[in-house]
């Protein structure tokens, strides 16, 4: 469980100023068997995409072929996560997102295909399913006899997922649920035959009376869910998206998933694993991408000169190649904590996702600019790239969402923390003022630089960058709840900052930890490329978080704030 | 029916080959190595042969620890047993290599040895033949079409122009061209089953390679492509250097 109270969590620790290091370091090394095992995976999926899977056609049909899904059947792509016990392939978390890095980086709409039924869609009866229910159907989802898809969303519920309307009413002398109700924007809604559906019930609370509650549960298509019409979308477009309609739907009790009235949780926690795989597509994708333009700004040459020669060209390049080490760095980082089983990783996949969507958006932005007129014609794949891209950032939370959660899971943590050494005091919003002089000790305490393990000499300066501003963060995040109060919670500007701030030092402390080890495995000399793209990174980095949190108190956000009221009035722009 | 394939790790064909500075060699740190394309054909084959015929088929490589990597990939396409002939390195000297499996594949009694009519990184096209002396078993090269007649082989090769029919008895050898079938994909369930095969490990002496490599270089490098005109008008000038200057067409 990504959340558990008791797993310690790296960024949340962060806020509070402890660094926990063994959460970080060393960086994580893939077991050489799975790694041989990879491999192999990763070829076959090479040789089989080259030989079947055409995107551009694919996105152009708006239909992703049903021999091509019957041989990703007959791969095992549908079981990779399943354990062996229920016949998958029982992958660890590190695989399986290499793997959906790989697919992605032939098909951003077959990565979602594998990922839509894995990381979210079968995910819930993973964590939280009962013997009898993983008997039941984990095998047919291993081998994709039932693909499955989750169901969150409705027409009124997006990013505020707690207020869905879809009702379940128990029916306890029949043994069943009746569902009622519409959930849209589903990902493989129109070809799965399993949901993981979130609907709300009445249950008696202990002193509380009667009170709506969200359950999960598991509905399979035979049980009577219909399917909208597929959605015509910008990109992804070989995907089936669909609204589903639930009319007087009769589930067993048995497949209520989870507790009952506890939905909510099933549904984030199922959230809180799956963006990472998310994370990892959005790598191949962009890797696929600079592979791709790197031959044309080789080939196309102006004023007499390949492209690539041009200084503007080759840092476009360089930072499209920075981002994806980045990424890469935190990704198989966070990857690694999941695998570990007693982490706290809620904040990491939150900001992995994040940082790997926003870069892949930018990557195909900048690969399409780079191949000009070329790259906005629909004969080339620059387009595509750019359009199937723009949907990772909206859905699986929204990035704004992301950041606003990031934010706010650190500063609880702090208050939660707060609270507890404060016992004294009732209000542990109010109680911080009272408690600045000894946070400030406490943090200066324990993150010092004797905290953080020695990293190679070369990494040094970066590593005290980081040190730097990781106490930052947390001194900021202290004074703003000081400052504001509850109110802190309105306060979303200054929460994307740091957010923003906390991405960057992730990143750091990723990249720094990877290049350490890479060292210690290789040597300085055979890690030179690394070195190079985590000290461009940290020091592009560092001033961003260092420009991030001076903008928490010097900032124009109030003026911002009133022209998005005068244009609200004026109902349009009017000067 | 008992199959052997013989197979080969090499570089795979997208690496970027760097030459060391000695020019003996390349640089072998960055490369990716696969399982020989043309030993595919071979492994894909003994694998429909025992899919008709019942039997089983084992699979033989020689080389340093890397190339277990190969053997898995071929035993993942569903092969069940394997055999490494742990050396060093791989022979320069085919004569070498041919010697030291031929020393293995006595030890099994074979119906059929199958491998790839050659390697894509040396490029000899000498092991099925020399194996086919040193055994003194009829070899079948470079073919395309295979079919099993009680202990008859029937053989279609790829000669110069055409195709030869050829019909010889088992124990025999193959080597297996392009065409001869469409390799299967290895799925996540044979990548899972081949790790569980214990692959056997031999140890040969080997003889001492009778040739040396001199020297390696790179291809000349291209020479700029020339761009002759733009639309339709360019046509007959295009043609005209095709014909004269390239003689590509007549």
């Amino acid at each position: 469980m990504a959340e558990k109270k008791d797993h310690p969590s790296f960024t949340k620790s962060l806020f509070s100023g402890v660094f926990l290091d063994e959460l970080v370091f060393p960086y994580p090394i893939m077991d050489k068997e799975e790694e041989e095992n990879l491999n192999l995976i990763r070829e076959t999926i090479h040789k089989f995409c080259e030989a079947y899977v055409d995107s551009a056609e694919f996105d152009r049909q708006e239909k992703f072929p049903d021999d091509v899904i019957n041989g990703m059947k007959e791969l095992g792509l549908f079981g990779l996560v399943i354990p062996e016990e229920y016949g998958g392939y029982g992958m660890s978390t590190t695989a399986y997102v290499k793997i959906l890095e790989e697919v992605a980086s032939f098909d951003g709409s077959m990565a979602l295909i594998i990922g839509a039924h894995q990381s979210i869609g079968l995910k819930g009866l993973l964590l939280y399913g009962t013997e009898e229910q993983k008997q039941k159907y984990l095998p047919k989802l291993a081998t994709g006899e039932m693909i499955a898809a989750f169901a969150l969303t409705e027409p009124g519920a997006g990013s505020d997922a707690a207020g869905i309307k879809t009702r379940a009413v128990r029916d306890e002398e029949k043994g069943l649920y009746i569902l009622n109700g519409n959930k849209l924007w589903i990902t493989n809604g129109g070809i799965a035959d399993f949901f993981t559906i979130f609907a709300k019930e009445e249950i008696d609370v202990p002193g509380e009376g009667k009170k709506d509650k969200i359950s999960a549960f598991i509905v399979t298509r035979d049980m009577g869910v219909q399917s909208g019409k597929k959605e015509e979308k910008m990109g992804i477009r070989a995907t089936s998206t669909a609204e589903l309609i639930f009319d007087n739907v009769e589930v067993p009790i048995e497949n209520l998933l989870g507790e009952r009235g506890k939905g909510f949780k099933v549904a984030m926690e199922i959230l809180n694993t799956g963006r990472v795989g998310l994370a990892g597509g959005n790598i191949g994708g962009s890797k696929f991408a600079l592979k791709y333009v790197l031959n044309h700004v080789k080939e196309r040459h102006q004023f007499g000169r390949p492209l690539i020669s041009f200084e503007i060209i080759r840092e476009k390049l360089s930072q499209i190649a920075l981002r994806i080490f980045a990424a890469e760095s935190m990704v198989y980082l966070t990857t690694s904590l999941i695998d570990r089983g007693d982490i706290d990783y809620s904040l990491e996949t939150a900001m992995c996702k994040v940082y790997a969507t926003d870069t892949l958006w930018r990557n195909a932005n900048d690969c399409l600019q780079m191949a000009g007129g070329i790259g906005y014609s629909r004969e080339y794949p620059y387009e595509q790239w750019v359009r199937d891209a723009r949907i990772n950032m909206i859905f699986e939370g929204t990035n704004e969402i992301l950041r606003i959660f990031t934010t706010l899971s650190g500063l609880q943590e702090r208050g939660e923390y707060l609270k507890k050494i404060g016992k004294a005091m009732n209000d542990p919003i109010k109680g911080f003022g009272l408690l600045t002089d000894y946070a400030v000790h406490y943090m200066k305490d324990r993150l010092t630089k004797e905290h953080i393990p020695d990293v190679h000499p070369i990494l040094a300066n970066d590593k005290s960058h980081f040190e730097e501003w990781a106490k930052n963060l947390h001194i900021t995040a202290e004074r703003i709840l000081v400052k504001y109060g509850k109110d802190v919670i309105k306060k979303q500007i200054i929460q994307w900052r740091i957010a923003e701030a906390a991405i960057d030092l992730f990143g750091m402390i990723a990249t720094i930890s990877r290049v350490d080890q890479c060292i210690k495995l290789k040597g300085e000399e055979d890690c030179q490329k690394m070195i190079t793209l985590c000290k461009a990174f940290c020091s592009g980095a560092w001033r961003r978080v260092r420009r991030n949190i001076l903008m928490v108190d010097k900032n124009q956000d109030h003026h911002l704030l009133n022209i998005s009221d005068f244009i609200a009035e004026d109902e349009g722009y009017k000067v | 029916m008992n199959i052997a394939v013989c197979i080969k790790q090499v570089p795979d064909t997208e690496t970027k080959v760097k030459i060391t500075e000695d020019k003996k060699w390349i640089e072998e740190g960055e490369i990716n190595f696969i399982l020989n394309p043309y030993d595919e054909f071979a492994v894909e084959e003994a694998l429909k042969l025992i899919e008709a015929n019942g039997g089983e088929v084992t699979i033989i490589s020689l080389g340093p620890d890397r190339v277990t990597s190969a053997i898995r990939s071929a035993l993942a396409m569903g092969a069940t047993k394997a055999i490494h002939i742990k050396t060093d390195n791989h022979p320069l000297d085919p004569m070498t290599t041919a010697e030291a499996l031929a020393q293995v594949l006595r030890e099994g009694s074979y119906d059929l040895i199958l491998l790839g009519k050659q390697a894509i990184d040396d490029d000899h096209q000498q092991i099925g033949p020399i194996l086919s002396e040193k055994l003194g078993i009829p070899a079948a090269n470079v073919v395309t079409k295979l079919d099993i007649n009680g202990d008859k082989v029937l053989a279609e090769r790829q000669i110069e122009g055409g195709f030869e029919k050829i019909e010889c008895s088992m124990p025999a050898i193959v080597t297996a061209q392009r065409g001869l079938n469409e390799p299967r994909y290895a799925s996540l369930k044979g990548i899972m089953a081949a790790k569980k095969i214990q692959i056997e490990e031999k140890t040969v002496t080997l003889a001492d390679d009778n040739i040396e490599i001199l020297e390696i270089n790179y291809p000349p490098e291209k020479p700029a492509g020339k761009i002759v005109g733009k639309g339709a008008d360019a046509v007959p000038e295009l043609i005209r250097l095709l014909k004269e200057e390239a003689k590509v067409i007549s």
